[in-house]
């Protein structure tokens, strides 16, 4: 077992102590209950009609034939079922909620007309089995006016490019102006104007998957005008309120029912639209449906990381001092905007003058949607390429430029704390930096390579909103509810961990009740790497105020109870609160066959105090690997001449497998920084956040060449080297 | 480990029905069984409401328990025990061989049970995950699971510790490497690679071959 490195914090009681899953048993024995594990009496399946075309009216359809089909109960088609996924589209890519349902502009229905992207959704079919309801849908006849489309953002916007809505490509924001998305500090002009040198380049990310194990299901019952709904969601309050508001319902009337979700990676912290064709088809067939995608169907409607282009233009003096950086980027969100379409990273700087204008594009792609720290990854790898490239042609140490250049606190801005030059010279110092990156890049003689490359950051981590019950008998067993889900990080164990150490109890004397909205208070979900933060904060102020009830009047007696429940909205009194982390990385470039071999990965992070150091070690190096498959492998490729998605399922789309882990070293630096639960911070999102920009400044390092586009496949790096 | 057969408490005339079916058609009682959470039928629905399409009667032996059940041609091993067995504990994450969440173990070797024809398993002995643990005792490699973090979100696990369990019962004793080899069919997108070789590999230096 390799375990990570704490420095900094001795462990509480609970807190702090390497601790099994409070479900582990249930996960190795198979009684987990995903959402395709549950039947209920009469149960009929559904599958979904997807659109063959990138983009293509629907002239008529006829399901006579599959209506006809022995065993067919339902079918449903944009003629029949009009109902608008709220959370599928929204003008500015924010969070969903009332005021953005009403003013968006371009609206997403569950079946659409034009279809917008092969994999839209044409028709859905209930029937008794699902044999028997995919026959039926090769038994819907559609007429199809194919229209011309478009898949790249920066064609997208060019004049003459196919048309994805009529108001043109560029995203509307949340006011439906049509304007990019501009963040200006200071003077970049003046800064330019100041600086030595001026370096530009283009840099190009490409669109990939979350990719989750669990393929996409919705299990939809109702009981007169109740909907029960088991949907594998990152958000079980968030998926509630978005589908009673989308079907027209009181939040009372939807039960949203999630205990184990086989992997998030964001994006799902919402209803999805197989809630929808689920709740819509039951109700007309009168019998629960179980909706099922297929692994292509989930490929294709359930979206991935935006593909970017980012143009970056950066302005330095001779002595390694930054005065100026610009970007100008484009993300293809597909033809509906779900997200933001955000390319974050350049904030970690200093420098005082500082433009980016962001173009969130449609094209006819599958939408993009939030994939773990959606706006990071990508942006990261292209601003600190850049910052790596400018460090090494003034002919400084990129981890002295970057100790020179990165942001810090102020007196106008000050953090609840800051660990940046610990974690860099601490990654530094273990990795051994100074003697593994190669101060000429590409000087390693004969074709195999070495070199190394190292990337920093900091990342939200502030303070939220959410509740928790806690409740303790007779008998002195504690149950504590919360609106968690367990998609994998372990928020369940987290929370018992956070609620035993509060009520000084182990760990064994609190059940945790989660995954159920009808059992459980609000919780933020699973998404932003809040849940500890948030949720968790809420448990340690429900358990305070169980302590102060039972200090009070005793013990309950009999069959009486206490119960303390909080809905705590805590501040950071006006400072930042951030996590930081560094990544180094060796790797081993074999230029002949184009090959990329991880030789060395050394991880730093602070997060604040950490729960559980056993699911927080697997928090780090997961989210490292995902990284590194965005780096080295993945791409989800689209045929340019027929718009059809060449890579849509695991054995095209060159995820990591076993035989391409190499170890990841993980250190915390612990702090408590007297906000959070026990200091608890963000960790879930920092691992994904810097690898590929490592990888990236490593390979660089290892051959002399910048690779400006991600992934750094074999056919790249073979390209740069001829 | 809830007891599989003790499922038929439900007033659910349609269970009552299949069930007598089911005994009449002289099959085991393992058949008819409950969801734990939901307690609430699983059986499936009467004959009325059942595809038309041809069957064929295979027998085979699931977890120690024998069975027969009357299979559609295009159904897969995966579906018979998901749908027909309740064992649940198996998943599909692809049903085309690309990533292994449904490997289970078939006359000794570890197969994707999305790609098996439930015709081809006549007569086959198969263990699935809910077969690992015996007398409410985790198996080795179960515990490791459990001590290391095997499971993120846990939906490759029962596919990851297919395998393992029989690489372990060849290789009593394997080094990560070998590991590696073993379970490169065994995708997880939680990317808890690590942790699962390492538990693995400690599973094989605990037991020395008593996996
Ligand atoms: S479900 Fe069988 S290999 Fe993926
Ligand atoms: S634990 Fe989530 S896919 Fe492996």
């Amino acid at each position: 077992m390799s375990e990570a490195i704490h420095i900094g914090l001795d462990p509480l009681n609970t807190i702090g102590n390497a601790t099994a899953r409070v479900d582990a048993v249930e996960r190795v024995t198979g009684e987990a209950k995903y959402s395709r594990d549950f039947k209920l009496p009469g149960m009929l399946y559904a599958q979904i009609l997807r659109s063959p075309h990138p983009h293509a009216r629907i002239r008529a359809i006829d399901t006579s034939a599959a209506e006809a089909l022995p065993g067919v109960r339902a079918v449903i088609t944009g003629d029949n079922a009009s109902v608008v996924w709220g959370a599928g589209s929204v003008s500015g890519g924010r969070q969903y909620n009332d005021p953005t349902k009403d003013a968006t502009l371009h609206r997403r229905y569950i079946f659409n007309n034009p279809l917008r992207f092969v994999g839209d959704s044409v028709a859905a079919v209930a029937a008794i089995d699902r044999h028997t309801a995919e026959q039926a849908l090769a038994l819907i006849k559609v007429d199809y006016e194919e229209l011309p489309f478009v898949l790249e953002p920066e064609a997208a916007l060019e004049p003459g490019a196919p048309q994805v809505w009529p108001d043109g490509n560029l995203c509307p924001d949340f006011r439906n102006n049509f304007e990019p998305m501009v963040s200006n500090l200071g003077d970049v002009e003046a800064g330019f104007a100041e600086a030595d040198q001026i370096f530009e380049e283009r840099y190009e990310t490409s669109f990939i998957h979350n990719a989750q194990m669990e393929p996409r299901a919705a299990l939809a019952h109702w009981e007169a005008d109740k909907l029960t709904l088991y949907s594998p969601t990152q958000g079980i309050s968030n998926c509630r309120h978005d589908t009673a508001r989308d079907l027209g319902l009181q939040d009372h009337q939807v039960r949203i029912i999630c205990n184990y979700m086989g992997g998030g990676f964001g994006n799902k912290n919402q209803n999805q639209d197989a809630d929808l064709v689920a709740a819509t088809l039951s109700k007309q067939a009168g019998a629960p449906v179980m909706l099922e995608f297929s692994r292509r169907d989930d490929w294709l409607g359930v979206h991935g990381r935006w593909p970017t282009v980012q143009y970056y233009k950066i302005g330095a003096k001779n002595d390694g001092t930054v005065t100026a950086i610009q970007m100008r980027g484009y993300s293809g969100m597909g033809p509906y905007r779900k997200n933001s379409g955000g390319i974050s990273g350049m904030d970690v700087y200093a420098c005082p003058n500082r433009l980016r204008s962001i173009s969130p594009v449609y094209t006819n792609r599958t939408t993009s949607g939030n994939f773990r720290a959606p706006s990071e990854p990508h942006g990261f790898y292209g601003v600190e390429s850049m910052m790596d490239e400018v460090a090494y042609k003034l002919g400084v140490d990129p981890v002295e430029f970057t100790l020179k250049n990165m942001r810090r606190p102020t007196d106008d801005q000050p953090f609840t704390n800051y660990s940046l030059d610990e974690v860099i010279t601490r990654g530094a110092e273990q990795f051994d930096w100074a003697s593994r990156r190669k101060t000429t890049p590409g000087s390693d003689e004969g074709p195999i390579k070495r070199g190394s490359g190292f990337s920093f950051m900091m990342f939200r981590a502030g303070v939220g909103t959410s509740s928790a019950i806690v409740r303790v008998d007779a008998q002195r067993q504690y149950t504590l509810f919360v609106g968690v889900t367990d998609i994998g990080p372990g928020a369940k164990t987290t929370m018992g961990m956070i609620a035993a150490e509060e009520l000084g109890v182990p760990l064994d004397q609190v059940e945790v009740v989660a995954g159920d909205t009808d059992r459980c208070p609000y919780s933020v979900g699973e998404s932003g790497s809040r849940t500890t933060i948030q949720t968790g904060y809420a448990v340690m102020q429900a358990a305070k105020d169980l302590n102060q009830q039972i200090a009070d009047s005793g013990m309950p007696t009999g069959s009486d109870v206490l119960i303390a429940s909080a809905t705590p909205n805590p501040s950071t009194d006006g400072k930042t609160r951030q996590c930081f982390g560094a990544h180094f990385v060796e790797v081993e470039v074999d230029t002949r066959i184009g090959t990329t071999r991880i030789v060395k990965y050394t991880t730093v992070h602070e997060s604040g105090r950490i729960i559980n150091p056993t699911t927080a070690r697997d928090q780090i190096r997961g989210a490292t690997l995902q990284g590194i498959g965005q780096a080295l492998h993945e791409d989800l490729l689209y045929d340019p001449a027929s718009g059809q998605p060449l890579t849509t399922g695991y054995y095209r789309a060159r995820h990591l497998t076993h035989l391409d882990i190499p170890e990841i070293d993980v250190t915390f630096i612990e702090v408590d920084d007297g906000y959070g639960p026990f200091g608890a911070k963000t960790a879930g999102e920092a691992g994904i956040i810097l690898a590929p920009a490592a990888l990236a400044n490593a390979i660089s390092n290892a051959i002399g060449v910048r690779m400006t586009s991600l992934p750094i496949s074999r056919d790249k790096i073979l390209e740069a080297m001829a | 480990m809830g007891d599989k057969n003790k499922a038929d408490t439900s007033l659910n005339p349609k269970q009552r029905s299949r069930r007598e079916f089911l005994e009449n058609a002289g099959t085991t009682a393992a058949l008819a069984s409950a969801v734990p959470v939901l307690g609430i039928s699983t059986a499936q629905a009467q004959s009325d409401t059942e595809s038309t399409a041809a069957k064929t009667r295979i027998q085979l032996t699931v977890n120690g328990s024998r069975h027969s059940v009357d299979v559609e041609d295009r159904w897969t091993l995966v579906e018979v025990l998901r749908d027909q067995l309740d064992l649940t504990g198996t998943k599909i994450g692809c049903d085309r061989s690309e990533c292994g969440a449904c490997t289970v173990i078939m006359n000794g070797k570890p197969v994707y049970s999305c790609s098996q024809l439930a015709v081809w398993a006549d007569g086959a002995q198969v263990t699935t995950v809910e077969g690992l643990a015996s007398g409410g005792q985790l198996s080795a490699v179960q515990q490791a699971f459990v001590e290391n973090n095997g499971p993120q979100c846990g939906f490759c696990t029962p596919g990851q510790l297919m395998t393992a369990t029989a690489l372990l019962s060849n290789n009593a004793t394997p080094n990560a490497d070998e590991v590696k080899q073993a379970l490169v069919g065994n995708l997880c997108r939680c990317s808890n690679y690590n942790a699962i070789v390492e538990a693995v590999v400690m599973a094989g230096e605990r037991s020395g071959g008593a996996a």
